[in-house]
C-alpha cells in the first residue's frame, strides 16, 4: 500500500508550521518533488550538481531525508516516472544523481548535534525507516527518543530486507551514523523486542508518547495446497537469512512467486547462491501490471533470470514442482488493477527444487494483539493523526499500513512525528499534515546541450566476478557524467523567462489540460486561481525606464523597411553650427581610467565604426574625441564639452580653434539655466547627463537613469521654438541599441554608452565600478568591442526600419508609445491605446 | 473556343464561366479585357485563355495547369504564384511579373517591370526585352532569362536559382556573383526560347547567389533564459540578464534571437477585474449547456463564416516553427473542440487538413507553401501583414529547422537561415491590398472569409484601412504574442500590448462608424477563459490562443524554440526530437484544455448574469491599475482587487494530480 499526499485530501487553505516555500508565486513544486512522498527538493540538488556545488546539493538532499545514502541506491524513486522528461527521452536519473552526491561527500558529512531541550521522552518500537525518521524529527524538536529494536542492527528492512549487492552495509551505516551523531538525544536499545524484553505498559509508563513502527517481517502464505517448509520458503525470511550472512547452497532450479520488489530481490539473491542454475519468477499478471520497479526487473532479466508472466500457482508438489495455471487479464478490479483470470485447462507443472513465495508481508506482535491494538495483520491506526486506539500510542510504517517503500515509510515517520509533537504540546486539533516543499532558488543551469543530452546510464555490473560475495551491481556517475545528466533537468520548479507565461501560469495551463473537464469542482477551483489578479507590476515604487516605451511598427498605414535586407542610414552630424561627423550615432564613455588594453580595444572599434569617444583625455590617436574640458579646450579634440555649471558661471565658453564644435555638459539641476545660455552662446550641442557622472560611469552603474532630462530639454527648446538650433547627446543607462533608438526618437542626435561598453569586455560591476580582468586576449577584446558597437548600431537601425524609416535620425517621438504612466510622464510620450493620446 | 466579353461581364462572372468551360475542356477567348484585374484567377484545370487586349493586376494568378496568352500588355504580378501552366505576354509586363511562381513558364515578349520573379520558387520567367531594377529579388529558386538589359541590383538577396542576362547588367544585387554558364544550361535555354519563338543567338551572363548572407555569420551561443526581471526596479537595472545580453552581443555582433513573446511585464488583462464577484462558481457542465458560446467569424460579405463552438481559435503557427506532429495534434484538438486551426506561414499539411474541420490558410510575404489548391480547400484565408511578436520582421526559421521535407513544402533551398521578407511583394499600400483581396476572393469563389492578421501598432489607423479595404475579419495580435524565432529587441520593444490593441481597434472602428460587421479576433497572451471573457467584454468578437495551446500540449516554456532541438519535440524538425511528441496524448491534453476554457467562459458568463457570452460588455469590467484604466477608459477601482492569497503552485499541481 502506498500512501502519500497525492491520495490524501489535504486542506489547501492552511499550511502547517513547516518549512515550506509554496506561497512563493515564482515557485511551483516540480512534478518529481510532488511525487516524492517526502518532497525532496530534487530540482535544486540537480542544479547544484551541475554547478559543481555538491555540498549544497547534499544539504538539499538530506533536509528531509535521513537515509539519503540508502535512497541514492535503492529508493523506489517515484520521482523518476513523474519527471516531465520521462515522456521525452527519459527521466532525469534523479536517484543516481543523489547517490553520486552521497558517494562523493556523504561519509564525511556531519550535521551539527541537536541538544535535548524537553523533559518529555518518546519511545519508538522498531528501528526501520519509519521509526528512525520519526525519531530523527522528534530529536530535532528537542525530545529524548528511545528506540527499541528487536534485532541487533538498525535499519529495519533497509538492513534485513535488501540484499547487499544493491545496498552495501556501509551505505546503511553511513546514514545511521550521521543520524545518531546529529541526534544525540536518540537512545538505542537493540535486542529489545516488544513483548519479550519490554512491554507496552512499560513503554507507556516511561514515555510521554509511544510510536509503534514494528515493520512487516512475516511473509504471507500463498494459500495453496502443499505449501510448507522446507520446500517453500517465504521471501522476507529468505532475505533476512541471507542478510544475516548465510550463503546456503540451493537446488538447481528456484522459483520465486510474486511481482514486487521482494520478489525481485529474492530472485537475484537466489541467482547468486551456490548450486543455483535457473531462477524463474512466476507472476500472475502481465508485464504492465507488475509492481516491481522497472530498473530492478531489468536488472533481474539482465542477470539471466526468467520472468514467467500470467501464471498462477495452484498447488505445491513437495520436492518436485509447482503446479500452475495460465491466466489472462480481466476487467479492472475495485482497486483499478486488472484481475487475472485462470484459463481453464491450462494447468501445467514447473519443475523446481525450491519455491520462494514473495507474495506480501504482514506484521505480527502478540503483545499488541493482546492489547487490542492490532487489526488482523496490522497495527490499527488511521492516516489522520497516525494514532492508535490508545491516544498515547501512535503507529507508522509497514506494520501499520502494509508493505511499502522506504520513502513512503519515511513519509509516515515524518507524519507520525508531526502528530506526536502536536500531542506532546497539547495541541488536540493540529492542522492536517502535508509534505512541505522547498526550493533553494538555484539558477537554471546554462548548459548548451541540455536539450539533446540523452540519459546517462550508470555502469551495470550484474552478478560480478564472484557473485556469492554480492558485489554492488552498479557504480554511480563520474563528476562529468553527473554534470551531463544534471544538465538535462527541465527545472519545472523554476520561474520562466516570461512575465506573461510565468511558472504559475504555465502550471495552471498544464492543470487545465490534465483534468476531467466535466468535473465542476476541479474546474471551479482552477477558475478561482485564474480569477486572482496579479499585483500591479508598475506600482508605487516603479521607476520610469526605457523598457516602458515601445515602438509602433509599420503595418498598413506605413510601409515597413525590411530589417533583414534593406539599408538604413546611421551617419550622424553632431553640432548645430559646427559639427562633428560620425558614421554611427554612438559615443563611448568611461574609459579614461581603464587599463590600456581596454582603451586600445575600444579605440580601434571607435575608429572602425566611425564613432567617437567622450572623456577628459583621448582614447587613441585616430579615434574621434569629444573632450570634457576641466579648464580649457584642447586643439587636438574633435569637439569640446564644458561643464554647464562652470561655463554659466564664467559666462563664456572658449574653443581651442575655430570651427571646433563645442558643447555643454548638463544635468537635470542646471538644464533650465543652461539652455538659454547655450542658445545665446551658439553652443553646438548639449550633453545631457542622466546619470550625473561623466566622464566616469560609476554613477551610471548606480541604477536606472532619470530619462526625463531629455524630455525636459526638448520641451524647453520647443517652447522657445529653437529645436533646430542645438543638438542633444544623451548619456545614462543605455543597455541596447534599442534603448539608444528610443533616445534618438525622443530627440537626441547621438547617444553615449558607458557601462554597456565595459560589460562587453567582461567588466565585473559588482563593486560599483567596472573591474576588468585578463581573461580575454587582445584579439578577443578587439572583436568584442567592435561587435558591441556593431550590434547596437544594427539594433537601432532595426527599430527604425520596423517603424518604416530608412534613417535612424528620422525616428521621432510619434514612433513611440508608453506602456506605463510613469514613463509617459517622464518621456512625454502618450500611452499606447489610450484615448488620451489623441 | 468560347468568347467572353468583359465589356458586359463582371470579373467574378467571367472567372466562373472560364472555370466552367475549363472543366468542359473548352478554351476561352476574352474580348474587351480593358486591363481589368484578376482575369483568369483561380483556374486549376488545363485550359488556354486568350486575352485579346491588355490585362490588369494578377492576370492568371493563383492558378495551376492553365495557359494564358495576353495579346498586349499585362499589369503587375502577372502569373502570380502559378504552379504548372504558362503565361505569354505579347507586350510589356508591369512590376513583379512571375511573382512567387512555383513551376510556371512566364514569357514577356516586351520589357518587364521591377522586381520580376520576386520570391519565385521554381519555373522560368523569360523576358524578351529589358528588365527593370531588382530582377530576381529574393528569389528562392527557378530560372529567369532576360534577353535584353537588366537594370540595377540583379538578383538582390536571392537565395537560390539562376538569372541569365543577355544584355548589359547595370549592377548586381547584394550577395550575388557571376559564374560561368554550363553548356547544358545554354541548350535548355535555347530550347525554351525556340518553344516560345523568341529569336536570340547572343551570349548570357549567369548570376547566382554568392552564399554570404544565407546563414548568420557566427552562431549565437545557446543559453537558457534567466527568470524575467521587472528590470525597471532601480536596484536591478544592470541585472544578470542585461549583463549576459551585452556579453553575448559582444561575441556575435548582432541582435539575439529566441522564441516566445515579450518577456517583460506589460499592462494586460490581469490588471482588469470583473465588476461583479464571479468567484465561487461551481456549475456542473449541464447547468452551463444553455449558455450560448457559439461564435461565427467572417460573414461580413456573405462568405460562409467560420462556425466556432466558442469564441476561441487556434492561433496561426507554422509547420516549420513547430513539428509536423504538433500541427497534427493541434488540428485534431481543434476538431474535437469545435474550433479552428490555422496553418501559419509554412503551408498546409494533408494530415492537418484531414484532422481539422475548420482550417485557416495563411498567406505570408514569402509565399512559402502558398498555393491555389490549398486555398481552395481552406475554410478561411488570412493575409499576414505582421504579428505581435515581431511586427516589421518577416518570419524567421533557423537552418537547423529547414529540413529537406520542410524546404520542399515551402519551395526553398535546404539549410538556409530563412528570413522571410517583411513586406508582401504585391502589397505596397492599402490600394494594392484591395486588389490582392479581390484576387483571393476570385481564387476562392467568394465563398470563404478572408481576414487580415496584424501585430498591434498604429491600430487606430490600420484597423480603419482593414475595414475599408473590405476584410471579413481582423486577427489582431499584441506585443505579448509569441513566435518561434525573432530578434529579442523586436520581441520586447516593437508593438503595443494586447490590451492597448483591442482598445485602439474598438475606438478606431467607432470613429468611422464601422458598426460590428467586421469581426475582431484578439490574440497575444490569452491564457484562460477569464482572459477570453474579458477580451469579449472589451469589444473583441473572438480570441485566439497559440502559446497556451502549445503549453497545454507539453511545452515547458524554455523559450528556446529557435534552436531546433526542442526537448519535448514541439519546436523541432529533428526526427529524433520529434519522436518525443506523442500526438494522441498531447492532442487530448489540448482538447481538455479547450474544454476547460469552455467551462470557464460559460461559468463566468453565467455568473455575470448572461445567457450568451456575446452579451458581456464593458460594464462588466473595472480597471485595477492606473495603466489599465488609462488604456481602456474603464473605471479605476483598485479597491476591487481581491486580497485573498493567490493559489499557490502546489495547489495548482494538486489540481493537476486530482
Amino acid at each position: 500500500m502506498k500512501i502519500s499526499d497525492a491520495d490524501y485530501q489535504f486542506s489547501v487553505t492552511a499550511t502547517p508550521d513547516l518549512e515550506d516555500d509554496t506561497a512563493d508565486i515564482h515557485y511551483v513544486p516540480a512534478p518529481c518533488q510532488v511525487a516524492c512522498p517526502i518532497g525532496t527538493d530534487a530540482p535544486s540538488y540537480i542544479a547544484y550538481i551541475w554547478e559543481g556545488k555538491n555540498e549544497e546539493a547534499l544539504e538539499a538532499i538530506t533536509a528531509t531525508n535521513p537515509f539519503s545514502a540508502i535512497c541514492g541506491r535503492v529508493c523506489d524513486a517515484p520521482c523518476e516516472p513523474a519527471c516531465r522528461r520521462a515522456d521525452s527521452d527519459g527521466a532525469i536519473a534523479i536517484r543516481n544523481l543523489k547517490r553520486y552526491v552521497l558517494d562523493s561527500l556523504g561519509p564525511g558529512f556531519a550535521l551539527p548535534p541537536v541538544a535535548v531541550t524537553r523533559e518529555q521522552t518518546v519511545g519508538i518500537v522498531g528501528a526501520g525507516p519509519a521509526g528512525l525518521t520519526a525519531a530523527h524529527d522528534l530529536a530535532e524538536a528537542g525530545y529524548e527518543v528511545h528506540v527499541y529494536e528487536a534485532t541487533d542492527k538498525l535499519g529495519g528492512m533497509m538492513f534485513w530486507g535488501i540484499p547487499r549487492f544493491r545496498l552495501p552495509e556501509e551505505a546503511v551505516q553511513q546514514d545511521i551514523d550521521r543520524m545518531t551523531a546529529h541526534c544525540p538525544g536518540i537512545k538505542i536499545h537493540t535486542n529489545t523486542a516488544l513483548g519479550d524484553q519490554v512491554s507496552l505498559d512499560q513503554l507507556k509508563q516511561q514515555h510521554a508518547a509511544v510510536l509503534l513502527s514494528i515493520g512487516a517481517f512475516v511473509g504471507k502464505p500463498m494459500g495453496i495446497p502443499g505449501e510448507s517448509e522446507p520446500f517453500v520458503k517465504d521471501g522476507v525470511g529468505f532475505l533476512y537469512h541471507v542478510n544475516a550472512g548465510a550463503r546456503p547452497t540451493l537446488p538447481e532450479t528456484v522459483l520465486v512467486i510474486g511481482g514486487g520488489d521482494v520478489a525481485m530481490d529474492a530472485c537475484r539473491v537466489a541467482k547468486r547462491l551456490p548450486g543455483v542454475k535457473h531462477v524463474k519468477v512466476i507472476y500472475r499478471r502481465d508485464y504492465e501490471a507488475m509492481p516491481a520497479r522497472r530498473e530492478e526487473l531489468q536488472g533481474a532479466i539482465d542477470e539471466g533470470i526468467e520472468i514467467v508472466y500470467n501464471t498462477q500457482p495452484v498447488e505445491v508438489i513437495d520436492g518436485k514442482a509447482l503446479r500452475c495455471v495460465r491466466t489472462e487479464m480481466g476487467e479492472p478490479d475495485e482497486d483499478g488493477r486488472r484481475r487475472p483470470i485462470n484459463i481453464a485447462g491450462s494447468e501445467h507443472e514447473i519443475e523446481c527444487g525450491l519455491v520462494i513465495a514473495a507474495v506480501g508481508q504482514k506484521a505480527e506482535c502478540d503483545e499488541l494483539a493482546q492489547s487490542g491494538l492490532m487489526d488482523w495483520d496490522r497495527v490499527k491506526t488511521r492516516l489522520e493523526g497516525m494514532v492508535t486506539e490508545d491516544a498515547k500510542v501512535f503507529a507508522a510504517g509497514d506494520g501499520a499500513f502494509g508493505g511499502s517503500t522506504i520513502v513512503e515509510a519515511m513519509y509516515q515517520g515524518h507524519r507520525a512525528a508531526y502528530y506526536m509533537k502536536a500531542y506532546l504540546e497539547g495541541n488536540e486539533n493540529p492542522l492536517p499534515y502535508r509534505t512541505p516543499y522547498r526550493t533553494r532558488h538555484v539558477p537554471i543551469c546554462n548548459d548548451p546541450a541540455w536539450e539533446i543530452n540523452p540519459r546517462v546510464h550508470q555502469k551495470f555490473h550484474g552478478l560480478g566476478e564472484i557473485p556469492i560475495e554480492f558485489p554492488e551491481i552498479e557504480s554511480t556517475y563520474t563528476a562529468d557524467e553527473a554534470k551531463f545528466e544534471a544538465a538535462r533537468c527541465f527545472r519545472c520548479d523554476a520561474e520562466t523567462g516570461s512575465a506573461d507565461y510565468t511558472v504559475t501560469s504555465r502550471e495552471a495551463i498544464f492543470a487545465m489540460s490534465r483534468i476531467n473537464p466535466q468535473d465542476a469542482e476541479i474546474e471551479s477551483s482552477i477558475l478561482q486561481g485564474r480569477l486572482e489578479n496579479r499585483d500591479n507590476p508598475f506600482g508605487i515604487e516603479h521607476v520610469a525606464t526605457l523598457d516602458d516605451l515601445v515602438f509602433l511598427p509599420a503595418n498598413l498605414s506605413r510601409l515597413v523597411i525590411d530589417p533583414y535586407r534593406e539599408d538604413c542610414k546611421t551617419a550622424t552630424e553632431l553640432g548645430a553650427i559646427n559639427s562633428l561627423k560620425l558614421e554611427i550615432p554612438f559615443v563611448v564613455a568611461g574609459m579614461d581610467l581603464a587599463p590600456d588594453e581596454i582603451r586600445e580595444a575600444y579605440a580601434t572599434a571607435i575608429v572602425a565604426h566611425g564613432a567617437a569617444y567622450i572623456g577628459a583625455k583621448p582614447i587613441g590617436d585616430d579615434a574621434s574625441w569629444i573632450q570634457i574640458a576641466e579648464t580649457e579646450a584642447d586643439t587636438a579634440a574633435d569637439a569640446v564639452v564644458f561643464r554647464g555649471g562652470q561655463a554659466i558661471e564664467a559666462s563664456k565658453v572658449e574653443r581651442a580653434r575655430d570651427s571646433q564644435p563645442v558643447g555643454l555638459l548638463v544635468d537635470n539641476h542646471n538644464l533650465a539655466q543652461a539652455i538659454p545660455f547655450a542658445l545665446e552662446q551658439e553652443i553646438d550641442f548639449l550633453v545631457l547627463d542622466a546619470g550625473d557622472g561623466l566622464p566616469g560611469i560609476e554613477a551610471e552603474l548606480a541604477g536606472a537613469p532619470d530619462i526625463s532630462i531629455l524630455h525636459h530639454a526638448v520641451s524647453q527648446l520647443r517652447a522657445l521654438n529653437r529645436e533646430e538650433d542645438i543638438d542633444l547627446v544623451y548619456f545614462g543607462g543605455l543597455r541596447t541599441g534599442t534603448d539608444s533608438a528610443k533616445i534618438l526618437a525622443l530627440g537626441a542626435t547621438a547617444v553615449i554608452i558607458g557601462v554597456a561598453a565595459a560589460l562587453s569586455l567582461g567588466a565585473d560591476i559588482s563593486s560599483g565600478s567596472p573591474l576588468y580582468d585578463a581573461d580575454l586576449d587582445a584579439e578577443e577584446r578587439a572583436e568584442r568591442s567592435y561587435n558591441l558597437l556593431q550590434a547596437f548600431n544594427a539594433e537601432a537601425a532595426m527599430m527604425a526600419r520596423c517603424t518604416g524609416k530608412t534613417n535612424v535620425h528620422n525616428l521621432e517621438p510619434e514612433d513611440l508609445r508608453a506602456i506605463t504612466l510613469t514613463v509617459s510622464h517622464a518621456a512625454g510620450v502618450p500611452m499606447a491605446g489610450s484615448l488620451n493620446q489623441h | 473556343m468560347v468568347t467572353i466579353d468583359l465589356s458586359h461581364t463582371s470579373i467574378t462572372d467571367a472567372n466562373q464561366q472560364i472555370r466552367d468551360w475549363a472543366r468542359d475542356g473548352q478554351d476561352v477567348e476574352i474580348i474587351n479585357p480593358d486591363a481589368r484585374h484578376n482575369i483568369g484567377v483561380g483556374l486549376v484545370d488545363p485550359i488556354t485563355v486568350r486575352i485579346k487586349g491588355s490585362a490588369g493586376y494578377f492576370c492568371g494568378g493563383l492558378s495551376d495547369s492553365a495557359h494564358y496568352e495576353i495579346e498586349h500588355n499585362a499589369g503587375w504580378a502577372v502569373g502570380d504564384n502559378i504552379y504548372k501552366g504558362s503565361v505569354v505576354v505579347g507586350g510589356n509586363a508591369g512590376a513583379i511579373a512571375g511573382v512567387a511562381i512555383r513551376g510556371a513558364e512566364i514569357v514577356v515578349r516586351g520589357n518587364m517591370g521591377s522586381r520580376a520573379g520576386q520570391v519565385m520558387k521554381a519555373g522560368t520567367l523569360c523576358c524578351g526585352g529589358n528588365a527593370a531594377f531588382m530582377a530576381g529579388y529574393m528569389m528562392y529558386g527557378g530560372r529567369i532569362i532576360i534577353l535584353g538589359d537588366a537594370a540595377e541590383k540583379v538578383g538582390q538577396d536571392m537565395s537560390a536559382g539562376e538569372i541569365f542576362v543577355g544584355g548589359n547588367i547595370k549592377s548586381l544585387g547584394n550577395d550575388t556573383m557571376i559564374v560561368d554558364m554550363e553548356a547544358h544550361e545554354r541548350d535548355e535555354i535555347m530550347a525554351f526560347l525556340e518553344r516560345y519563338k523568341l529569336n536570340y543567338r547572343g551570349d548570357f551572363t549567369k548570376v547566382v547567389n554568392a552564399g554570404k548572407k544565407l546563414r548568420y555569420a557566427n552562431a549565437e551561443p545557446r543559453s537558457r533564459p534567466q527568470p524575467f526581471f521587472v528590470s525597471s526596479k532601480s536596484s536591478n537595472y544592470w541585472n544578470p540578464k542585461v549583463q549576459e545580453d551585452i556579453w553575448i552581443k559582444g561575441e556575435v555582433g548582432r541582435y539575439r534571437i529566441r522564441g516566445y513573446g515579450a518577456s517583460k511585464p506589460v499592462p494586460h488583462l490581469n490588471d482588469i477585474a470583473f465588476a461583479k464577484d464571479v468567484s465561487g462558481v461551481a456549475a456542473r457542465p449541464e447547468e452551463l449547456k444553455d449558455i450560448n458560446l457559439k461564435t461565427t467569424v467572417g460573414g461580413r460579405f456573405g462568405a460562409k463564416p467560420l462556425s466556432l463552438s466558442m469564441p476561441v481559435m487556434i492561433a496561426p503557427m507554422s509547420f516549420g516553427a513547430l513539428s509536423r506532429s504538433v500541427k497534427i495534434a493541434l488540428a485534431r484538438a481543434s476538431r474535437l473542440s469545435g474550433i479552428s486551426e490555422n496553418t501559419g506561414e509554412g503551408g498546409m499539411l494533408d494530415e492537418q487538413r484531414a484532422e481539422a474541420d475548420q482550417l485557416i490558410f495563411q498567406c505570408l510575404s514569402g509565399r512559402l507553401g502558398w498555393n491555389v489548391k490549398d486555398m481552395q480547400r481552406a475554410d478561411a484565408i488570412e493575409i499576414y501583414i505582421s504579428q505581435g511578436a515581431k511586427p516589421g520582421l518577416g518570419g524567421q526559421l533557423m537552418a537547423k529547422k529547414v529540413t529537406p521535407e520542410l524546404a520542399a513544402i515551402r519551395g526553398i533551398p535546404v539549410g538556409i537561415d530563412l528570413r522571410s521578407p517583411s513586406r508582401h511583394p504585391d502589397v505596397l499600400g492599402a490600394d494594392d491590398l484591395v486588389i490582392k483581396l479581390q484576387e483571393f476572393r476570385e481564387a476562392t469563389f467568394h465563398k470563404v472569409p478572408i481576414g487580415i492578421k496584424m501585430g498591434a501598432g498604429r491600430v487606430n489607423d490600420d484597423i480603419k484601412i482593414a475595414y475599408k479595404d473590405g476584410f471579413d475579419f481582423v486577427e489582431l495580435d499584441g506585443l505579448q504574442g509569441s513566435t518561434g524565432a525573432a530578434s529579442t529587441e523586436v520581441l520586447e520593444n516593437v508593438g503595443i500590448p494586447t490590451l492597448s490593441g483591442v482598445q485602439e481597434a474598438i475606438d478606431g472602428l467607432a470613429e468611422i462608424d464601422a458598426g460590428d460587421d467586421m469581426d475582431l479576433v484578439m490574440m497575444g497572451g490569452i491564457k484562460d477563459g477569464v482572459d477570453v471573457v474579458k477580451m469579449l467584454a472589451l469589444g473583441a468578437d473572438c480570441t485566439s490562443v497559440g502559446t497556451s495551446a502549445i503549453i497545454a500540449g507539453g511545452c515547458i516554456a524554455c523559450m528556446q524554440c529557435h534552436v531546433g532541438t526542442c526537448p519535448v519535440g514541439i519546436a523541432t524538425q529533428d526526427p529524433e526530437h520529434e519522436a518525443r511528441y506523442d500526438i494522441d496524448r498531447q492532442s487530448m491534453n489540448m482538447h481538455r484544455y479547450f474544454e476547460s476554457l469552455r467551462w470557464q467562459i460559460a461559468a463566468i458568463t453565467k455568473a455575470l448574469g448572461y445567457d450568451d457570452v456575446h452579451k458581456v460588455n464593458r460594464g462588466d469590467l473595472v480597471a485595477l491599475t492606473p495603466e489599465a484604466a488609462d488604456i481602456t477608459g474603464l473605471p479605476f477601482r483598485p479597491e476591487h482587487r481581491e486580497t485573498r492569497r493567490p493559489l499557490t503552485g502546489l495547489e495548482l499541481l494538486d489540481r493537476q494530480a486530482g
